[in-house]
Formats: C-alpha cells, structure tokens, sequence
C-alpha cells in the first residue's frame, strides 16, 4: 500500500518539474578527443589570427619589458630545455596537440608536451576566480557556455614563464580570455585568444589557433626520456645556467 | 481526480524499482575524482590497511647483484618512476578522468608520475614501442576496474634500492571503490620472469578528497 503525504507529492511534483526544465537545456557540447594543431594545408581554408606571434607580442611589450627580453639568455634560461614548466602560452600556441575530456565539474586539457605545458583544468563550478590565488604556470581557469562556446577566463598565472618562444616575459597581471569553439563540421576546435597585461604590454592583442581532431591515440611523451640529457646538463661547466634557469626573474 | 492522484501514486512507488534497474543497468562505478594515499600507519574500516611494498618485491639472485647505485635515481632527476612505485609513494595524490573509451589517471606531481591512459575499447596492441608507462587496457569486473598493463621500457626501477625490471613486466591492477566510494581499493601484482622469484602484489588505500590537483614542479636533488 502505497501512502504519501500531500507536502512530500508537492515537492517531488515541484523536482520533477525541475528536472523537465533541466532536461529541456542543451546538454554542453561533447568534443573528447585528440587534437593537434593544423598549419598550411590542413587548416583547410581557415586563417589563424596573429600567426606569427614573434612580431606580435614584441611590438606589444613595453620598454622594460623589451629590455628583459634582450636581457634573458634563450638557450641558458629556457626552462624547457631542461624539461621544466614553461606556461601555456608556448608550446600550445606554436605546436599544441592536446586530449580534450570534457566532465561536469571542468574540462580537462592535457598536451601531449605534459612535462612543460601541462595540464589545464578549465573549471565549469565555480563562477569567480579565488579570492587568494597561488601564482601557477597555467594560471586559475573559469569557463561557462555560451551557446556552442566555451568562454574561458585565465588569471592566477606566475611570471615564469614566456609570451611566446623568443624570451617575452609578462607579470602576474597577465589576463588571458578565450573562445573556443567547434568549427569545421567538428573537425577542428577553434580558439580566440585575448591577452593582456597591463604592467608587460602596451596593450591587449589577440590571436586565434585551429586543432584538428586526430583518429589516433595520443602517444606517451615524456621530456626527459634520455635520463643522460640530465647528466649532461648537471655539467659543472653548465651547473650556473642552470641555477640562472631556475631563479625567479 | 481522484484516479488522477491514484496514477500519480503508482507512478511514484514504482520510482525505487526503476531506479534499481537503473542502478543495475549502470553498475560500474564513477571514479572521477581526486584520490590521496592514507599513511601506512592507518586502518580504515574493515581492517583494510596499506600492505606491501615495492622494496619487498623478491628478486632472482641474478637481479639481485645488479641492483643499481640510489644515486642514479630516475626520481632524483624528476624523471618518470612508473605506475609500480608511483602508486606506492607516500601522499601520492592523483586525479581520476575517465572518458569515452578511456580512464586517464593524472598526477599532481607530474614529473615522476605524468599521467596514464587506460584504454577501456580495445585490446593490447600488436606492435608498439616499449613506453615508461607501458600499454594498459581496462575492463570492468562488476564493480572492479581490472587493468593490465604491458610493454613497459626498462628505464624505471621497481623500487628506490635499484632494483631493475625487464621489458617482460606485467602488471595487473584490481581497482575499486570502498566504503561508499570515500575510498579506493588498490592492489597490483608485478610480474616478470625475467627478474622475479614470483609474482608480487601490494595493496594501498586512497582517500577520495575535495581538493584541487595544483601544479607540482619536481626540482632535481642533485
């Protein structure tokens, strides 16, 4: 015998009615996959903003910043020649190939460069930065949909790292806001990046970048695969790069 | 009306039924999350507790006398330790991802245990190149996640004394949830003839936590 009380059928009328409106919204777009930055042919017509980003955030530095660059040794002080982190602004913008898993809570990007660019987590539950933020290379990520795209919102990020492979530094300030996007029948995922930082550049510039999905796995990578590339660079002769490398400029 | 509010009655008595054949249809677990080892020290619930470790695993004599120097430890030149020790290590915290066709295990320090693809939609492959990680391909057993795991290179250690494995390791993990999935049930056993008395298995538990993977850069020791 069935026996339900008036107020608990009110509210499992009002959740069920909850639900209907739930279910009515699209559900986010499902683009897990492989992915691996197009160039020349394979863009298939489309034209990445900003494709040499060498001139373009140079022209955007300010004076300081362009006397640190001059300054900053690009073989010696490269974090990545010794498989360190060296940010999300390099690697993913010249060559990136990541795994896209998207989730409820967040999407996850990993590069296939994961020793150096890393992850990225581009968080869907929460809808402001924290309040206190430890600096990373990758910086805090927020996103939300807007329709069919996704618009991410990047603070948080240390001042480790390069604009770009030529030695551009930036501050803490950086700001980084993206649209990303499906284009291409799916073929390709669109990104539109704004970047600015108001103590490195003079002012905001932008770019846009084309990863087209890939049938294949994404295989194993890791930086360091030759352990002797490590002695070699423990090379005493090497020993005050190396420390230079890894000092906080 | 009133067979209206009879209707509705029904309806909703026969939501447990429909969400147990739900349940049923659906009976492999989510381990999305974030997981961190207990200590050794603990004892969870049903005295399930830390057993094992990789510095126990018996080698054949043969092994045992090439035994490498510590200080040649890929972990002190921040180079990957593979998926036998890494799951071992103390506090080790690492994030769960699964996807279409796949469970990707990913570790927040990144620099010794990078990350793992468990292939959920396929079988070993034929061909390939021997990989830090080596090749895993999962599949559920009821609620136990079974990977196995070969094709591994032989640049790891199997644990921080210098013990050496061949490419003959194999390792199977039996992974699942525990006490209301506040907790992961982990044992693996380590096979390689080439290396190995017998096989070894090892179990750990991991706490299912709230906090975020944040980036952990490794500095080398040397």
């Amino acid at each position: 015998m069935c026996r339900i009380a008036p107020p608990f059928i009110a509210a499992v009328w009002a959740a069920s009615l909850l639900t209907a409106a739930a279910a009515d919204q699209p559900a986010p777009p499902d683009w897990t996959g492989h992915y691996k930055i197009a160039n020349g042919k394979d863009l298939a017509g489309f034209k990445p903003v900003s494709p040499n980003l060498n001139q373009v955030v140079p022209a955007h530095l300010q004076p300081w910043a362009l006397t640190k660059m001059e300054a900053t040794d690009g073989v010696a002080d490269d974090p990545g020649a010794i498989c360190q982190p060296i940010g999300i602004f390099r690697y993913p913008l010249l060559a990136g190939e990541f795994e896209w898993l998207p989730g409820k809570d967040k999407i996850t990007m990993i590069y296939w460069e994961i020793n150096t660019a890393g992850v990225r987590r581009i968080y869907l539950n929460r809808k402001e930065h924290p309040k206190t933020l430890l600096p990373t290379f990758n910086g805090d990520s927020i996103g939300h949909w807007e329709g069919d795209t996704l618009v991410v919102d990047t603070i948080g990020f240390n001042d480790k790292s390069w604009l770009h492979t030529d030695r551009e530094p930036h501050t803490e300030e950086t700001h980084l806001m993206e649209r990303i996007r499906q284009v291409g029948n799916g073929a390709f995922i669109e990104v539109q990046g704004v970047v600015e930082d108001r103590q490195a550049l003079t002012s905001a510039y932008a770019y846009s970048r084309y990863y087209r999905k890939q049938d294949a796995e994404m295989q194993e990578n890791v930086c360091n695969d030759d352990i002797r590339m490590w002695k070699y660079w423990k090379n005493e002769h090497l020993r005050p790069q190396i420390v230079r490398s890894h000092e906080v400029k | 009306m009133d067979l209206l509010f009879a209707l509705f009655c029904a309806a909703l008595c026969a939501l447990p039924a429909f969400a147990q054949s739900e349940h049923a249809a659906a009976s492999t677990p989510d381990l999305t999350g974030v997981y961190q080892a207990i200590p050794n020290d603990t004892t969870l619930t049903g005295v399930r507790k830390n057993q094992g470790s990789p510095s126990e695993i018996p080698l054949l004599p043969g092994a045992a006398q090439q035994m490498k120097d510590p200080k040649e430890d890929p972990l002190r030149m921040c180079a990957p330790v593979g998926p036998f020790r890494m799951m071992a290590r103390d506090q080790v915290k690492f994030e769960l991802v699964p996807a279409a066709g796949m469970i990707v295990m990913l570790f927040e320090d990144l620099s010794h245990g990078v990350m793992r693809t468990i292939h959920m939609n396929r079988g070993h492959l034929d061909k390939m190149e021997p990989l830090w990680f080596g090749d895993s391909v999962g599949k559920w057993e009821g609620d136990t996640l079974v990977v196995d795991t070969t094709g591994f290179n032989e640049k790891t250690w199997l644990n921080e004394r210098g013990a050496q494995h061949s490419d003959a390791l194999h390792l199977v993990e039996r992974i699942r949830p525990v006490l209301s999935g506040r907790y992961l049930e982990y044992k693996v056993t380590a096979d390689d003839s080439k290396v190995l008395t017998k096989p070894y298995t090892y179990t750990r538990y991991y706490e299912k936590v709230k906090t975020e993977i944040t980036d952990d850069v490794c500095e080398d020791e040397e």
